[in-house]
């Protein structure tokens, strides 16, 4: 999970690492190491949160962001 | 309202990164001016979403889902424009990111390598599967996008400024070795453009206005201001153009900045 949380709160505060991690799932996923199962969160409900922010994300709003989509994850990951 | 002049009437052109930025206003400009487009994108939502515009304004295209890091990707890519469209003439090598990073010795591994896969290593497969298909056609015009970060130091992320200094010194070879063959390769240099990737990657809202202040001419660029100097590399109008790098930052070279 922490790998994947790492991955997350990049792509929050960066644009492009956040591309990356939409749209090269696999290839992040491998260079990550994660799991099956996280990769399956990645390409999911990760995808979803992420696919969702606006562009760029304030700096001042970036850790309750981070802190959000942490949430997501946990939950994912849980169910 | 733009004056329409067949400048690519009959043209068949590849834009890598299509989706969105300079890709896609390339593949709005290109169509406005007689040309049938592929657009080539991983982001399939907002490639769509090209795709979409463009046959609004009346043009003949397709979308493309491709991983331009992905060789064998990229040789479906040009099969499937040749055989939806019976030829290729122009390929725009638009498709790029910019990570931020920490200074080198900072740099991880994983970093360089995704900007280097897509960057540097998708542009080489994408000129390496489109250049047999263009001699197929008698020809054609290859347009490199860099970045004023190729050419100088570039805080920011250094494996994005060896990225496009690589695709700059592509650019040059390449040209070398084909437009006696009928091929022109030229690249471009743009400085700021107001794109997703320039607004997400200078983080903040008031980072952008500093940096539009920055500028001789108080704006960063449209992408509409480098889709009119990739339409003229792509013509036939640049017919004597080739290995040839221009830098299109709005003067912010010549003032030091």
């Amino acid at each position: 999970m922490d790998a994947l949380i790492e991955i997350a709160n990049r792509a929050v505060a960066d644009y492009g690492f956040r591309q990356a991690a939409l749209w090269s799932p696999g290839d992040v996923a491998a260079r990550w190491e994660l799991s099956a199962t996280e990769t399956a969160v990645l390409e999911g409900a990760l995808h979803d949160a992420l696919d969702a922010l606006p562009v760029p994300v304030e700096p001042a709003d970036v850790p309750a962001e981070q802190e959000r989509i942490a949430g997501i994850i946990r939950e994912a990951l849980a169910g | 309202m733009r004056l329409m002049t067949d400048r690519l009437k009959d043209k068949i052109a590849i834009i890598t990164g299509g989706s969105s930025g300079i890709g896609r206003q390339t593949a709005l400009r290109f169509v406005g001016e007689g040309a049938s487009v592929a657009i080539a994108d991983r982001n399939r939502r907002m490639g769509e979403e090209t795709l979409r515009l463009v046959q609004e304004a009346g043009g003949n295209a397709i979308f493309v889902p491709v991983d331009v890091g992905d060789p064998d990707q990229v040789a479906r890519m040009v099969e499937q424009t040749v055989a939806r469209f019976g030829r290729l003439d122009v390929l725009v090598n638009a498709a790029a990111i910019l990570i931020r990073t920490p200074p080198l010795a900072e740099v991880e591994e994983r970093d360089w390598d995704l900007m280097m896969d897509v960057n540097l290593k998708g542009l080489f497969f994408c000129c390496k599967y489109a250049i047999p298909a263009m001699l197929d056609s008698g020809g054609g015009s290859i347009v490199n996008i860099a970045s004023m970060a190729g050419l100088r130091g570039y805080g920011m992320s250094l494996p994005y400024a060896v990225t496009k200094a690589g695709v700059i010194h592509l650019t040059t070879t390449a040209a070398a070795q084909y437009t006696e063959q009928g091929i022109r390769v030229n690249v471009i240099a743009p400085g700021s453009v107001d794109t997703p990737q320039f607004r997400g990657s200078t983080a903040s809202t008031e980072a952008v206005r500093e940096r539009e202040e920055q500028h001789p001419m108080g704006r960063v660029g449209t992408p509409d201001e480098i889709a009119n100097v990739i339409l003229f590399l792509a013509s036939d109008e640049a017919s004597y153009v080739s290995g040839s790098l221009f830098v299109v930052d709005g003067g912010l070279a010549s003032v030091g900045r």
